[in-house]
C-alpha cells in the first residue's frame, strides 16, 4: 500500500525522559508517565526550589477526576492533602451586564441526551410568551451549586441526580508535592538545581540540560514544564508564539489569598471588573482571589488596590503579580521536546482550563509515546490534538468577553466591539438564529456549556428548533414544572457543601 | 425576528429515500405539510436495489413508529450481524466486520492494541474477529438480540436488517399516506427558478401540475434533477473507487437467511450475497474497464443460482459539493453515490433526514444555517468514503492490476492520516460525524492484514502473560457462549409464531 511506514532504521530509542520544571505541570507529567508506562524508560525531573510555581489556588474541570483515578489516587486523601473543595461549575457575575449572574454548570439543562436539547422547549415557550421559570431551575448542577450543597452524582443514568458532574478547587502548591511523593515512590528521580544551559546534538535535538554546578542531565526525550519561560520549546528551539492578545488582551494578574468571609461555595466565581475579571476560589482553609486585567487599561497599582478592596476577608499574604500573553506555541512538540502547560501556551483561567490543558498534553503524550527521537507520526498527531484543544477553548473564552452590553469602561467597549475569529462569529450567529450549538466531536466544552454562556450573557435566539413544537405547549409547561420540582426536592435533601467536606475529606490541620 | 419558519416541504422522488423523509418529517414536525412526487425509483438507485441495512435503520424505525416485529412478520425481514469479507487480503483468512465490540479495553489500552502487541511479539493470538461475540455469532449462524444493559460479558453489539427493498418501499409508501403526506404521480419535467434569488419557485410535473413549497428535497437518485437545475457541483471519487457497475438480482430463499452478508473480492470488483426470509440477493459490483456487462452477468450467474437478464446499474461515485443549496436539500443517491460495499446508502439517508429535522432553517435559508448543515453532512459522507476506500487501499491482491492500482492511489488526507497513524502503532483518530466505530475500523484494517509497525506503550505496560491470559479467557468465553446460542432461524420462528397466535 502507498503508505509511508518506513521502519525506524535509526530508532534512537527513548530510554531516558527528562522533565524540566516541577510545579503542577511537571509533577503531573512525571506521575502519569511513571505510573502508566512503567519500566519503559527512566524519568528524571529537574526543578529548583528557588523558582516559584505559578499555581495560585486552582479551579479545575471534571476531567481531573479521571486523571487522578487513573493514577490510583484516593479522592478523600487527595482533597484532604490539597485542602480541596468540590466544584459544580463557575458563577459568572457582571459579564453580560452589571448585575447579571449565571452559573455555567458541569452538567445539562433538563435530562440531557435527548434528540432535541431541553433549552429548545424552553425557547419555544418563551417565544410564545408563555410564562416559564428560569432555565436554571431545570439544571441539577446549577441548583445544587446555588444551594451550596453537595453530594456525589447518582450512578443511575435515568436519575436526574446523574446529570451533573464535579471537579475540585484546591491549593496547587500542595498538589505538586502530593504528586511528587507518588511519582518518586514509583521510580521518578528528582534533581534539585537551576538549569543554566542546554546542549544540542549535531542533528539539532536536545541532548542535555546543564545544571548550575556544571553537571549534565542527559535525555532522549525532554518534557518542557518550565512554565511561562518555555526554556526548551521557546528559548532553545525557538518555536514561534502565536499571539492571541488581539482577542484576549488581559496580560497581567494580581493574586492574593484571604480568609473566607462568606460561604465555602461549591463553585468558582468569575466576577467581571472594569478592565478584566476577578476570580474567587474557595478552599477549605482560605479563599484564593485574583484580578486578571489588561495592562493597557489598568495600572498594576490600581489592580492591586481594586483586588484588595474587593476581597471578602483579611488578606493572608502579599499580593503576587503575574505577567502572561494569551496564545500558544505554533507546535507543542518539536524535535525531541514536548511542551506541557504554560511552556506550550497560555489561556487565562476564566474557564479553569489550565490544568485541563496540562492533562490533555499528558494524555496525548502517553497515548502517542514515541519509540524513537524522530517519530514524526506521533508528533504530528500530538500537535494536531493539542492545537484543536487550544483553538476551541480560545473561541469559548472570547465569547465571554464579546457577548456583553457593558459600556462602562474603555476595556469593555473594546471587547464588545472587537472583530472575533470567524469560527466564533459563525457559532454565535447560529445560536442567535434558533438556539443551535455547533457540534464538535472532540473539544472540552459541550452543548450545555455554550448554552449556559450564550443565554447567561444575553445571546438570545430569535427562533427555535421546530421539533420542539411537536408536544402540546401545556405538556411542555407541565414537564418543566415537574422537573424543576423534582430537582428542588433532591437539592433540599442534600447536605451542605461544608458539611459534606467535614464528613468525608476534611484537611488534617488548619493552616 | 428571523424569517417565517418552513411550513411546507416537497419531496421529489418516490423511492425509499423520499418516503423515509416523508414519514420522518411528518412524525417529527407535525405542523409542516409534506408532499411527495411519487416517481418510481430509477434502476441506478442503490438504496432501492440493496436490502441490507445497518443497525441505524432500527433506530429510525423506532423513532418513526415502525415496529420491527411487523417488518419480520409482514415483510419477511431478517437480522444481520455484519459482513464476511472473503479474498480481500491475499492468502489471509476471510474476516468478519460485525457491528459490535471487538474485545474490551484493559490496562488503559483498547483491546485491538493488545491484539497487535500479541501479534508483534509472537504470542500467536486468534484471528481478531474471534474476540467479537457478534462476529462469532455470525460465523456460527446464531442469533439472539443484544441483552439490555451494557454489562454483558460478551461485549455489546447491534444488528441490522435485511428486507426486500420493493416490499420495504411499499410499506413506507402506505405509512406516508396514513400520516397525511400528499402524493403526486409522475415525475419532474421542469424546475422553475426564481430569477431574483435563484431559489426553486416550483417544480412542474408531466401532467401540467406545478408544485410549490418552502423547502424542496431532492430524492431523485443519481439524476439529481433538482440540483442539476441549481447547477450544484459534484465531487467525483472514481480515482479511489473503481467500481462503476452494479448488477443485482433476487432468488427464492433456500433455508434460513444468513446473518452475515458475504462479500468476495473478484479481479474486477466484488460479489455479494445476502438475504431475508423472502429471498437471497446476489450482486456483482465491478469496474466496466475490467469486464464487459455480458461477461459480468455470466460471472454472477456462474457464482450463484441467479438467472437475470436485467442490465447493470451504472454508478458514478461521489457527492454533491454541498447537499443543501438555497431552498433545496438532496438525500440518498442524489446527495452521495457509492457502491454498497458497507451498506451505507440507507444509513446516510436516515442520517440526512435527522439532520434536516435538527437543523431546519427559516425560510430565509441563512448562510450560516446551511453552512452548519453542509459542514456536518460533508464530514459524515467523507468519512464513509474513507472507510470504503480503506478496504481497497489496504487490500492485498497483487495479481489483479485493478486492485494493485487502487492500493497505490494517493489517498484523501483524512484517510492517509488515519492509515499512517494506524500503521505506526494501531492508533485510530476519530473524525467529526464518524459513522463507523473504532471497532469497525480495527476489524477491517486488522482483518485485511494491516499490522501496525510497533506495539503501543500502554499495551506493553501490561505484562505479556497477563495480557495473553486475558485474551485467551475472552476468546474462550465467547466461543463457549456462542456455542450455547440457538441458530438464527429459531429467533425468526419465535417472532413469526407470535404473529400466528
Amino acid at each position: 500500500m502507498g503508505l509511508a511506514t518506513k521502519a525506524n532504521a535509526e530508532a534512537k530509542p527513548i530510554s531516558k525522559v527528562v522533565v524540566v520544571g516541577g510545579g503542577t505541570a511537571g509533577w503531573m507529567a512525571a506521575a502519569a508517565l511513571v505510573s502508566l508506562l512503567p519500566g519503559a524508560f527512566t524519568l528524571t525531573l529537574v526543578e529548583s526550589e528557588a523558582i516559584g510555581i505559578v499555581g495560585v489556588g486552582e479551579a479545575t474541570l471534571p476531567h481531573i477526576r479521571a486523571f487522578n483515578e487513573r493514577l490510583g489516587i484516593d479522592e478523600a486523601e487527595f482533597m484532604s492533602a490539597t485542602r480541596g473543595t468540590f466544584k459544580l461549575g463557575i458563577e459568572f457575575a457582571d459579564w453580560g451586564a452589571i448585575g447579571d449572574s449565571y452559573i455555567h454548570p458541569f452538567g445539562t439543562f433538563g435530562h440531557g441526551g435527548a434528540d432535541v436539547n431541553f433549552h429548545q422547549y424552553w425557547l419555544r415557550l418563551k417565544q410564545a410568551a408563555i410564562p416559564v421559570p428560569k432555565l436554571d431551575t431545570v439544571s441539577m448542577g446549577v441548583m445544587v451549586a446555588r444551594g451550596s450543597r453537595f453530594s456525589r452524582p447518582d450512578s443511575d443514568p435515568q436519575s436526574i441526580a446523574s446529570t451533573f458532574g464535579y471537579a475540585y478547587q484546591f491549593d496547587a502548591t500542595l498538589y505538586a508535592p502530593f504528586l511528587r511523593s507518588l511519582a518518586e515512590r514509583r521510580g521518578a528521580t528528582r534533581i534539585e538545581g537551576k538549569i543554566v544551559g542546554v546542549e544540542r546534538l549535531a542533528d539539532g535535538d536536545i541532548r542535555a540540560v546543564v545544571m548550575e554546578d556544571g553537571t549534565l542531565v542527559e535525555g532522549d526525550l525532554f518534557i518542557d514544564c518550565s512554565g511561562f519561560r518555555s526554556l526548551l520549546l521557546g528559548e532553545t528551539l525557538d518555536e514561534p508564539f502565536e499571539d492571541w492578545s488581539q482577542w484576549l488582551p488581559c496580560d497581567r494578574a494580581v493574586a492574593v489569598p484571604c480568609r473566607t468571609g462568606g460561604e465555602i461555595t461549591p463553585y468558582t466565581s468569575a466576577i467581571a471588573m472594569p478592565a478584566g475579571w476577578r476570580w474567587r476560589i474557595p478552599l477549605q482553609h482560605r479563599t484564593g482571589n485574583g484580578y486578571v486585567y489588561s495592562s493597557a487599561h489598568l495600572s498594576d497599582d490600581e489592580a492591586r488596590r481594586a483586588l484588595l478592596a474587593a476581597i471578602e476577608g483579611e488578606p493572608l499574604a502579599e499580593p503576587r503579580m503575574l505577567r502572561f500573553k494569551a496564545g500558544r506555541r505554533r507546535r507543542s512538540w518539536v524535535r525531541n521536546c514536548i511542551g506541557i502547560g504554560l511552556a506550550s501556551g497560555f489561556l487565562e483561567p476564566l474557564e479553569s482550563t489550565s490544568i485541563y490543558l496540562v492533562q490533555a498534553g499528558i494524555t496525548a503524550l502517553v497515548e502517542l509515546f514515541p519509540d524513537g527521537r524522530d517519530s514524526r507520526v506521533d508528533r504530528d498527531e500530538f500537535n494536531r490534538l493539542i492545537d484543536m484543544e487550544y483553538d476551541r477553548i480560545r473561541d469559548f473564552l472570547i465569547l465571554h468577553y464579546h457577548a456583553t452590553t457593558r459600556s462602562d469602561s474603555p476595556f469593555w467597549d473594546q471587547m464588545r466591539t472587537m472583530t472575533v475569529p470567524e469560527t466564533l462569529a459563525e457559532k454565535m450567529e447560529l445560536f442567535r438564529r434558533r438556539g443551535r450549538v455547533v457540534k464538535y466531536r472532540e473539544g472540552v466544552f459541550l452543548d450545555a456549556s455554550w448554552v449556559a454562556v450564550y443565554l447567561g450573557q444575553g445571546v438570545i435566539p430569535e427562533g427555535h428548533d421546530l421539533r420542539a413544537d411537536a408536544p402540546p405547549a401545556e405538556a411542555v409547561v407541565r414537564a418543566i414544572d415537574s422537573l424543576a420540582h423534582e430537582i428542588d426536592t433532591r437539592v433540599n435533601a442534600m447536605p451542605s457543601h461544608a458539611d459534606y467536606i467535614a464528613r468525608h475529606c476534611a484537611m488534617r490541620d488548619a493552616a | 425576528m428571523s424569517a417565517r419558519p418552513i411550513a411546507s416541504v416537497a419531496i421529489a422522488g418516490g423511492g425509499i429515500a423520499g418516503y423515509a423523509a416523508a414519514v420522518a418529517l411528518r412524525k417529527r414536525m407535525p405542523k409542516v405539510t409534506v408532499s411527495i412526487i411519487d416517481t418510481p425509483p430509477p434502476a441506478d438507485s442503490m438504496i432501492d436495489a440493496v436490502g441490507a441495512m445497518l443497525p441505524s435503520a432500527r433506530g429510525f424505525h423506532g423513532d418513526v413508529g415502525i415496529p420491527e416485529v411487523e417488518l419480520i412478520q409482514k415483510l419477511g425481514a431478517s437480522m444481520r450481524l455484519g459482513t464476511q469479507f472473503v479474498g480481500w487480503a491475499d492468502r489471509r483468512a476471510d474476516y468478519v466486520h460485525a457491528y459490535g465490540d471487538y474485545g474490551q479495553p484493559f490496562g488503559g489500552a483498547s483491546f485491538h492494541l493488545h491484539w497487535v502487541r500479541a501479534m508483534l511479539q509472537g504470542m500467536a493470538p486468534a484471528p481478531f474477529d474471534a474476540y467479537s461475540a457478534a462476529a462469532m455469532m455470525g460465523r456460527g449462524g446464531r442469533f439472539v438480540p443484544p441483552p439490555d444493559g451494557d454489562q454483558h460479558p460478551l461485549g455489546g453489539y447491534e444488528y441490522g436488517l435485511h428486507i426486500d427493498p420493493i416490499r420495504y418501499r411499499g410499506m413506507l409508501r402506505g405509512y406516508a399516506a396514513h400520516l397525511g403526506v400528499s402524493r403526486y404521480d409522475g415525475s419532474v419535467v421542469a424546475v422553475h427558478l426564481d430569477p431574483a434569488d435563484g431559489r426553486i419557485s416550483g417544480v412542474a410535473l408531466a401532467d401540467g401540475t406545478t408544485l410549490s413549497a418552502d423547502l424542496y428535497i431532492d430524492a431523485t437518485g443519481p439524476a439529481r434533477t433538482l440540483h442539476r437545475a441549481l447547477g450544484t457541483g459534484f465531487e467525483e471519487w472514481s480515482r479511489w473507487l473503481f467500481v462503476d457497475r452494479f448488477l443485482v438480482g433476487t432468488v427464492p430463499p433456500t433455508g434460513e437467511p444468513p446473518v452475515l452478508d458475504r462479500i468476495a473480492a473478484h479481479p474486477a470488483g466484488w460479489l455479494w450475497s445476502g438475504g431475508s426470509l423472502t429471498g437471497m440477493q446476489h450482486g456483482f459490483a465491478y469496474a466496466s474497464a475490467a469486464v464487459g456487462d455480458g461477461k459480468a452477468a455470466r460471472i454472477l450467474r456462474g457464482a450463484t443460482t441467479l438467472d437475470t437478464d436485467a442490465p447493470p446499474a451504472t454508478l458514478a461515485p461521489g457527492r454533491l459539493v454541498d447537499p443543501w443549496v438555497r431552498n433545496c436539500v438532496a438525500i440518498g443517491d442524489a446527495a452521495v453515490t457509492c457502491e454498497p460495499l458497507e451498506f451505507t446508502g440507507l444509513h446516510l439517508v436516515h442520517s440526512a433526514i435527522d439532520r434536516i429535522a435538527a437543523k431546519l432553517p427559516g425560510t430565509d435559508f441563512s448562510r450560516v444555517e446551511l453552512w452548519d448543515y453542509n459542514r456536518e453532512a460533508n464530514a459524515e459522507v467523507d468519512r464513509v468514503r474513507d472507510f470504503l476506500i480503506a478496504h481497497y487501499a489496504t487490500a492485498a491482491r497483487p495479481n489483479d492490476p485493478l486492485w494493485r492500482a487502487a492500493a497505490l492511489a494517493a489517498l484523501p488526507d483524512s484517510l492517509s492520516h488515519t492509515l499512517s497513524l494506524f500503521a505506526e502503532r494501531g492508533r485510530l483518530p476519530v473524525y467529526e460525524e464518524e459513522t463507523f466505530s473504532r471497532h469497525s475500523w480495527a476489524a477491517i484494517l486488522l482483518g485485511q492484514g494491516l499490522i501496525p509497525r510497533r506495539a503501543d506503550g500502554l499495551a506493553v505496560a501490561v505484562p505479556a502473560q497477563h495480557a495473553g491470559a486475558a485474551m485467551t479467557r475472552l476468546r474462550d468465553q465467547i466461543a463457549a457462549a456462542v456455542a450455547q446460542l440457538p441458530p438464527s432461524g429459531a429467533y425468526l420462528r419465535h417472532i413469526l409464531d407470535g404473529a400466528r397466535r
